[in-house]
């Protein structure tokens, strides 16, 4: 996959800005609060159909103007394909692909991407959600039927966690719950099921990278943790599940949300059998953190048969010398990358890529 | 620009009407004053006379001019089976089939926590009033496939099994006449879980 070209009118710092981007490496270089991060939320906007950096879509508009649109032309399997978001601050957003209007949820999954960002640092240390968030985005792309169930799935958990509080408040009785935790089940085992079969690939390609980061000296291993479920498989999870509901019924009420399901499970990460998480030292959790962000571009290429559009933001200065040695080499020639730092000298002598020279909202190449 | 007091009068009511925007309400507007007082009038009383005839049936909830309705009173249809719809719209969707020959009963909603609607809300009672007279044997579950339609389903079904009533539900899957490929990958493997033996 490959970006071509992006057109922004009236996004961020930008008035009119029209970029064309080579196949390989593109390094936009420059002073923080230039622009830089601005070309690579475009692109992610363009991928997500949200910003990684805000929920309000009118951020992204220029200052005091009324409406943005952001186009990004990009090529997959070697077929142009046109992509314009419409922003407005009145109106709600128009998505056109290829000159149709699209829906927003049908976006996910045309332009595919990977962001590494300082943030992602924090994905081994941070919180589970982080984790799920980063499962979830992976799959999505890669099978966009993933992202429709997941929806489904949080719509009936926001569903019964306001009847739980009504039940609280003695509004409704407790057996409304029935008519819920049966879809709820189903639905739970259909998310934990993809995200399994996603692990357990995706262990496979992290461990490899990490092997070749560490020059063979250490194993990572990846497991899905399920939160107090035991079982596998898709009737055998239903049933656990639905019986699992039953059990904290009580407890659920009272805390007015539900205890247990994939919006808790967790990815456990360990080094040579020594959770990362906990007792791995920040050098060992960024190797951590870079073999997995490899494996997702070779998880997303096995499942799509292409590779995605790495964005890297600002992460260069984040990783010592050996480890952005390892990032380059695996991408060059192989993965269409757009980066932003603020300096040249984290980049090798090698013949690299195209530069840009970003200042105030103007772009040299 | 502003318009004339009238005018503008008539634009907001259109424009509050469901699908209509503030352009396709300008041009509805403009429309009417271009008629004839006769057809103005008579399509303000076709308005009145809708709102005035129709109500809902106290049988089966659907809308009607007589009561009780046409379907309820027609004697050739058959009253062991009654399809649970969400919508007297809904009810108009199967009527074209000209499929169905059993009866109706419209919810008026259907059940969400989120927007405060639960079971007191939509018509379940007086679907158990109807089931309690003795009649009926078979219950058709047809809300929307959505969440909030399949709790409902749930929930009616969850009261009804210990009736000894026969609950179903409408099948999801293929649309007729398309294409395999063109179905989207969510109703494409709703339809192959809820695939039949041959």
């Amino acid at each position: 996959m490959k970006v071509n070209k992006i057109i922004l009118r009236n996004i961020r710092n930008y008035v009119n800005l029209s970029l064309d981007f080579t196949q390989g490496i593109n390094i936009f270089i420059g002073q923080n609060a230039q622009g830089k991060t601005n070309i690579l939320e475009s692109i992610y906007y363009g991928a997500m159909g949200r910003s990684h950096r805000t929920n309000v879509d009118a951020e992204l508009i220029r200052w005091q103007q009324e409406d943005g649109s952001i186009t990004i032309v990009f090529s997959r399997m070697n077929i142009e394909n046109s992509l314009v978001m419409k922003l407005s601050n009145s109106q709600k957003k128009e998505i056109i692909s290829n000159h149709y209007a699209i829906k927003p949820r049908e976006l996910i999954g045309l332009l595919n991407v990977v962001l590494f960002s300082p943030e992602d640092l924090m994905l081994i240390k941070g919180m589970p959600a982080m984790r799920r968030r980063f499962l979830d985005i992976e799959i999505s792309q890669a099978n966009p039927s993933y992202y429709q169930q997941l929806l489904k799935y949080n719509r009936i958990v926001s569903q019964r966690n306001n009847l739980l509080k009504k039940i609280r408040e003695n509004k409704d009785k407790p057996d409304m719950l029935d008519a819920w935790d049966e879809q709820l089940a189903v639905a739970a085992s259909k998310i934990v099921t993809k995200r399994q079969e996603a692990v357990k690939k995706l262990a496979m390609l992290a461990n490899l990278m990490h092997r070749k980061i560490t020059a063979s000296k250490e194993n990572l291993t990846l497991v899905y943790h399920k939160h107090e479920i035991t079982e596998t498989g898709a009737e055998n999870l239903i049933k656990e599940y639905k019986a699992k509901f039953v059990q904290q019924r009580q407890n659920d009420i009272w805390r007015g949300s539900t205890s247990i399901g994939p919006h808790k499970d967790d990815l456990i990460l360990t080094v040579n059998g020594i959770n990362l998480r906990t007792f791995g030292s920040q050098g060992q959790q960024r190797t951590g953190v870079l073999s997995l962000k490899l494996a997702e571009l070779e998880f997303i290429k096995s499942e799509t048969g292409e590779y995605p559009i790495l964005l890297l933001d600002d992460v260069m200065s984040e990783l010592d010398a050996t480890r952005r040695e390892h990032l380059l080499v695996f991408i060059k020639d192989r993965v269409q990358t757009i980066i932003t730092a603020t300096e040249e000298k984290y980049f090798p002598d090698w013949e690299f890529g195209k530069y840009f020279h970003v200042e105030n909202g103007t772009i040299v190449e | 620009m502003q318009y004339i007091a009238p005018l503008a009068k008539l634009i907001e009511q259109f424009r509050a009407l469901p699908g209509i925007g503030s352009k396709s309400a300008a041009r509805l507007a403009y429309h009417v004053l271009e008629m004839d007082k006769s057809r103005a009038e008579s399509l303000a009383q076709a308005i009145i006379e809708a709102k005035e005839k129709i109500g809902y049936c106290d049988v089966c909830f659907n809308l009607t001019d007589c009561n009780p309705c046409s379907i309820c009173r027609d004697a050739g249809r058959d009253v062991s089976i009654v399809c649970v719809m969400e919508e007297p719209r809904d009810v108009a969707a199967v009527e074209r089939t000209r499929e169905y020959r059993g009866r109706y009963h419209v919810l008026h909603g259907q059940l969400s926590p989120l927007e405060g609607v639960g079971p007191n809300d939509i018509r379940i009672k007086e679907l158990l009033t109807r089931i309690g007279e003795g009649e009926i044997q078979e219950v058709i579950m047809a809300t929307n496939p959505d969440v909030e339609g399949e709790a409902t389903a749930m929930y009616i079904a969850r009261l009804l099994k210990p009736l000894g009533i026969k609950v179903t539900r409408i099948a999801h899957g293929l649309p007729v006449g398309g294409d395999l490929e063109y179905a989207d990958e969510v109703t494409l493997s709703k339809a192959m879980e809820n695939r039949r033996e041959m």
